[in-house]
């Protein structure tokens, strides 16, 4: 079953005097979301990422196209119950406390008093914010109000959650508790959408992705398939590699790079063999043998048609 | 109304009312109960035998600019304010819809409003009560005073929605002064009708859309007639408090359609 389908999404936002000019965020897109799938919605800033969390979420409207929610068209609100929202840069009320504004968010929800307690104290618990739980907002760093971002979209159990730019503002402890929590909704058999330019976060947490540029749909894939692509090359992990030993290997490696007493060297395929036998009879220690993947981020500048470095790109926070 | 409806209106309201307590905006009972206490002590001293009249005059006027300013510059950050910093967001995500958002908000900054209004009341009652106890009032405060309150409040849910319609189309900035522009004008709506005394040129057709248009805030004003003993009829004051009901309901239903197309 599909969670979520778009179907030639078009917007266009008009601005200036009578809206006379234009800007087309989002072109023709569609793609759709399988049920119990972490779904990566990758782009540089612009790409139209978040207008199209925006349109699923009739935040904005569209101009053209369908979307259909848990089975449902996107005018029924009847799915709105079991979605859950992270918005990028959350703004909360910042005179409440976490605990009030949970509260809120599952009366808004619908959820009765004793089950709104219960799962507040779990998710407060779960992200970190237990401690903080009785403090104003306006008094929570960007990460603690990203984590309550989090607390809020899960507060209603949904089977479905958006999640535009999650990791943003995390410091390392916090982007993991939250790659944590979206696999663990992934374990629970929800689905996951979200978007990001973080292609490391994608890369451990997507099943499938889909890469935007200027509001246009560009690739759509499994993770897997697109990462044993172009699977050509080894590495090989040895020590005990003295370097006139190196400078001498009649097998020539594409990479050699050593780090302190251990070196990393990059081979294809066809030579992996002989490369072997020669590093074992000159002394050297094989530690490891594995095969070098293509990265996301080498799938995505090669799919955006951009060398790294180029404006608008951002790798990592 | 279903239920589950009633209560996420009654959800947002709750939280608007805690957001306006927490910003401290009923500190302005402190202001009022400053005026009340000095112009009594002033009365006391240059002992003018027609104080309640002032003490009544000058506390309903509080009541009405404190409630009246506060309708305006909570009202018109009510939405814009929302969408601004994108704190709507996460509520419209859930089974919120934008006009029960609207409600909400409307609804709680009137409660605030009530509760503001209510107090400030209870302060006038007991300012002219201390005079009568010190022998400077024969008579003791009468019921009519609620009257002119009534109409103040209904006044403040005019000006209310009014900020709330500004507030869904335009900026915070630009609400508030589109708001005070309305309310200053409504206030002169006699001044529109008779504008053709003063310029023959206008047609009186023109002039008489304009009064019947714009919302007149000088009707809500019952100030002078009951602090002078006037009685002012139930039935006056039934017919403002539905003027302001149908009015508001208009433009909450204008806001409403503004709002359920706009883009976040």
């Amino acid at each position: 079953m599909q969670s979520l389908v778009l179907e030639n999404l078009t917007k266009t936002y008009r601005f200036g005097h009578l809206g006379r000019r234009s800007w087309t965020a989002l072109e023709d897109l569609s793609l759709d979301v399988e049920a119990g799938e972490v779904f990566g919605l990758l782009g540089p800033n612009g790409s139209g990422k978040t207008t199209t969390l925006k349109a699923v979420l009739g935040l904005i409207v569209a101009d053209a196209g369908r979307i259909t929610v848990l089975g449902r068209p996107q005018s029924d609100p009847a799915w709105r119950a079991a979605v859950g929202f992270l918005p990028e840069h959350p703004y909360f009320y910042d005179y409440l406390t976490a605990v009030e504004y949970l509260h809120y968010a599952g009366r808004l929800n619908g959820m009765a008093a004793a089950l709104r307690r219960a799962r507040v104290a779990d998710l407060l618990e779960r992200l970190g914010l237990a401690r903080v739980a009785h403090v104003a907002l306006r008094r929570y760093s960007k990460g603690m109000i990203q984590r309550l971002g989090l607390a809020q979209a899960l507060m209603n159990d949904p089977q479905l959650v958006f999640l535009d730019e999650p990791m943003s503002g995390l410091d390392p402890i916090g982007r993991r508790l939250v790659r944590e929590e979206i696999l663990a909704l992934k374990r629970a058999g929800k689905t996951v959408f979200f978007s990001t330019h973080i292609l490391s976060d994608a890369e451990a947490l997507c099943d499938r992705v889909a890469l935007l540029r200027t509001g246009r749909l560009v690739r759509t894939g499994r993770l897997d398939e697109i990462l044993q692509m172009d699977v050509a090359h080894v590495e090989v992990l040895v020590t005990c590699l003295a370097a006139e030993v190196r400078e001498s290997l009649v097998v020539r490696p594409r990479v050699c790079h050593v780090m302190g007493e251990r070196c990393r060297l990059e081979v294809d395929e066809a030579t992996l063999g002989e490369l072997l036998t020669e590093l074992t009879r000159k002394g050297a220690r094989i530690l490891a043998v594995q095969p070098v993947r293509q990265s996301l981020e080498d799938f995505f500048f090669r799919e955006m048609g951009v060398t790294q470095g180029q404006g608008g790109w951002a790798l990592d926070d | 109304m279903g239920s589950g409806r009633l209560r996420r209106i009654i959800a947002v309201a709750t939280n608007t009312y805690r957001e306006t307590v927490r910003e401290r905006v009923l500190y302005n009972l402190v202001f009022f109960a400053l005026v009340m206490t000095v112009s009594g002590l002033i009365l006391r001293d240059l002992a003018v035998r027609q104080d309640d009249k002032i003490i009544k005059d000058l506390g309903l006027a509080a009541m009405d600019v404190f409630g009246t300013l506060i309708a305006i510059f909570i009202g018109v950050g009510l939405v814009s304010k929302e969408i601004e910093k994108r704190s709507l967001y996460p509520l419209l995500a859930r089974p919120l819809t934008r006009s029960e958002f609207l409600l909400g908000k409307l609804a709680g900054l009137a409660f605030t409003l009530l509760v503001n209004l209510g107090v400030m009341t209870i302060g006038l009652y007991a300012t002219l009560w201390a005079i009568r106890l010190r022998g400077a009032l024969a008579a003791p405060p009468d019921a009519q005073l609620l009257v002119a309150v009534a109409a103040i409040y209904a006044g403040m849910i005019l000006v209310l929605a009014v900020a709330l319609l500004f507030s869904t189309v335009t900026s915070s900035t630009m609400a508030a002064v589109w708001t005070f522009a309305l309310v200053v004008v409504g206030r002169y709506a006699d001044v529109i009708r008779n504008m053709r005394e003063v310029v023959p040129g206008v047609p009186s057709w023109l002039t008489e859309l304009v009064y019947y248009t714009l919302p007149n805030f000088a009707q809500f004003d019952l100030k002078n007639r009951v602090v002078h003993g006037e009685s002012v009829p139930l039935a006056t004051l039934v017919l403002i408090l539905a003027y302001s009901l149908s009015y508001s309901t208009v433009l909450l239903g204008v806001a409403a359609l503004a709002f359920r197309r706009k883009d976040l």
